[in-house]
């Protein structure tokens, strides 16, 4: 739930529930107060009753006034007690309507009258109808403005963090992009901009040295293996070597070449990395990927794979030596994880390149299959392969999906 | 052939050295910057091998020397730095080509000698060696006036060769050379065998001698007898 959300729920639950009480308390107070004016109306008449008897020894005529019934009835003596009551005042040809009485009585010596005064109470209710009707509109006005209040000032008020929240969601550790200034005068905010800021600069600047501590160590070692290989090369010239020898030889020469790659792997993603290499252009997709199957066309029938392929034009904005290594890439990886006698299936549209391979029957794990040096068991690569082909796709905005759909492997680049 | 080679390295250097010194040429070399402005200074070379992080300076100062001299040497960058701006910069200022350590010695024979050839044989471009021509240009290959289809692989597999006759080439730097990265993924070199086999076929049937032997299991070697 957002904050703004879960503040203005909050609180309109106590606004509310605050205005119910005060709405309650204030309905008890006015009609407390008008029962009360009405009560003392009633004892004004029961009082008027009272000097005309005591002046003239007899019951007042009773009359019909346009809100106040008074009626008489003997009854026995001490039977009545006096007190207010609500009651129904009936009126003639009207519907009978709510009403406030009085019961009192009046010992004449030698009868004894219960008094009844009632009066309506339409007036009364109708004032504190309008009175609470005021009362409910102003509360919901109030409600109403608080509600956009905040949702104006709040949004306002936090938007400063929404777009902290917005660069650090696009923040790259291996990305050009800098948290940018903040304008804002709450004070929260700016240690939090400032904090936020430090800790990305810190952690880009760790992750550039790592960077660089790769390309240097890979650099330096390239030395010694050069050193190794022209060795070998010399040894190699050497006449009469024994067998034993030159399989010792070849395994050494394997093991160089793996040495060499994995180097130059690492090179290359630090490059990728820092997206080193520009030089972008238009690059013919069918015909590049025609021209890589074709490289690969001994090696294909070395493992007697069957390839397949289905080719649109399409062209991409691009840099072609990174291209053409992404396309080897996901090649060696179709022939590397296939069987012999496997197939492979490459098809080019205008959504996106598909390469498919057989291979396993089981589907590789998505989360892992582009980490860094993740290898199947029984896989020669450094490892990189598929780490380096993701960020080549990153660079140039192309996407790179793996999907399982048996018995195919399914890498695909989406433009 | 004379051959300058300007390489910090101790270990390499000598190894090109010899590489190049047994098949004939006459090599010099250079272990800094200001041994190798020296010589380019006083001496004349058909091709000079150029690396770029030297002590006392870059070779990208020498390349250019080299040519504000308007000198007409080959030159070949051998350098770790594998970054295409390097490339770029160093193939702009007129070096020739261009080989990223670490490589096989029969690999950068092979460039010099193209390098070389293309200096030397300024427009002619045919390849001789013994009894066949090669026209670089055309691409074709004739034994005896007698015309033989290659493929593409062959044709560069078989330039490669006459390029290092006498040496062992190993499987790894043929397949490197033909195949470039993709090659890693091979479990074994077979298919190099079956175009090697192609090679001798097609030489022979043309009336060729038979150059090419197996060097103990590990690489071939291109006779010159």
């Amino acid at each position: 739930m957002k904050l703004l959300d879960k503040y203005n729920r909050v609180n309109l639950i106590a606004a509310i529930i605050i205005m119910l009480i005060t709405g309650g308390i204030y309905y008890l107070a006015i009609s407390s107060i008008l029962i009360n004016e009405k009560d003392k109306a009633l004892e004004v008449e029961e009082q008027e009753i009272f000097d005309y008897v005591k002046l003239n020894h007899k019951l007042p005529q009773v009359f019909e006034s346009p809100d106040q019934q008074i009626s008489f009835k003997q009854v026995p003596k001490n039977s009545i007690t006096r007190q207010f009551i609500n009651t129904t005042y009936y009126k003639k040809y009207n519907e009978p309507e709510s009403g406030r009485g009085l019961i009192s009585f009046i010992d004449m010596g030698h009868a004894y009258y219960k008094i009844l005064i009632v009066e309506s109470k339409v007036e009364t209710e109708y004032l504190i109808q309008i009175i609470f009707g005021i009362t409910i509109g102003v509360i919901l006005l109030l409600l109403l403005a608080l509600v956009i209040t905040n949702r104006l000032i709040l949004n306002r008020l936090w938007q400063p963090f929404y777009n902290i929240l917005g660069e650090l969601k696009l923040f790259h550790v291996s990305g050009t992009r800098n948290i940018p200034q903040l304008d804002s005068s709450v004070d929260e905010f700016n240690e939090l901009h400032q904090e936020v800021s430090a800790m990305t600069t810190r952690v880009k600047q760790e992750y550039q040295n790592l960077k660089s501590f790769t390309e240097n160590a890979s650099h330096e070692l390239l030395t010694p293996i050069a050193i190794i290989n022209s060795k070998l090369d010399t040894l190699i010239q050497t006449e009469n070597l024994s067998e034993g020898q030159s399989k010792l030889l070849t395994d050494l020469y394997g093991a160089v070449n793996r040495l060499t790659r994995l180097n130059q792997s690492m090179l290359l993603l630090v490059k990728v990395e820092n997206r080193l290499l520009k030089d972008e252009h238009l690059v013919n997709l069918k015909a590049l990927t025609e021209e890589m199957i074709i490289q690969f066309e001994e090696i294909f029938q070395s493992k007697n794979l069957n390839i397949s392929y289905n080719l649109d034009e399409k062209q991409v904005y691009a840099n072609r030596y990174l291209m053409e290594i992404l396309l080897s890439n996901l090649l060696s990886n179709a022939i590397r994880h296939n069987y012999n006698g496997g197939e492979i299936r490459v098809t080019l549209t205008n959504e996106c390149l598909m390469i498919e391979n057989t291979g396993d029957e089981f589907p590789l794990k998505q989360d892992q299959i582009f980490t860094r040096f993740h290898k199947s068991s029984h896989s020669e690569g450094s490892g990189l392969g598929l780490t380096i082909s993701k960020q080549i796709c990153e660079n140039f905005n192309l996407s790179l999906d793996y999907n399982f759909k048996q018995p195919y492997h399914q890498f695909s680049i989406g433009y | 052939m004379k051959i300058l080679i300007i390489e910090d390295e101790e270990g390499l250097r000598e190894s090109i050295e010899a590489y190049f010194q047994e098949a004939g040429n006459i090599c010099e070399t250079a272990d800094s910057y200001h041994v190798a402005m020296a010589k380019i200074n006083l001496y004349r070379y058909d091709c000079i091998l150029l690396d770029i992080t030297l002590p006392g300076g870059s070779g990208i100062e020498i390349l250019k020397t080299l040519k504000k001299n308007n000198n007409k040497d080959g030159i070949l960058i051998i350098s770790a730095k594998n970054s295409l701006d390097d490339k770029l910069e160093g193939l702009d200022l007129g070096a020739d080509d261009y080989l990223v350590k670490p490589f096989h010695l029969s690999e950068l024979k092979a460039r010099v000698s193209a390098i070389t050839r293309r200096k030397m044989y300024d427009g002619n471009n045919i390849l001789q060696f013994n009894e066949i021509s090669i026209d670089l240009s055309a691409k074709t290959v004739t034994v005896l006036n007698v015309p033989i289809k290659f493929t593409r692989k062959e044709f560069a597999l078989l330039i490669y060769f006459i390029a290092n006759k006498g040496k062992v080439v190993s499987k790894n730097a043929i397949a490197e050379h033909l195949w470039g990265d993709g090659i890693d993924l091979a479990d074994n070199f077979d298919f190099i065998y079956s175009h090697i086999k192609n090679i001798r076929k097609k030489l022979i049937e043309a009336g060729a001698n038979d150059y090419i032997q197996a060097a103990y299991g590990m690489g071939y070697k291109f006779n010159d007898k």
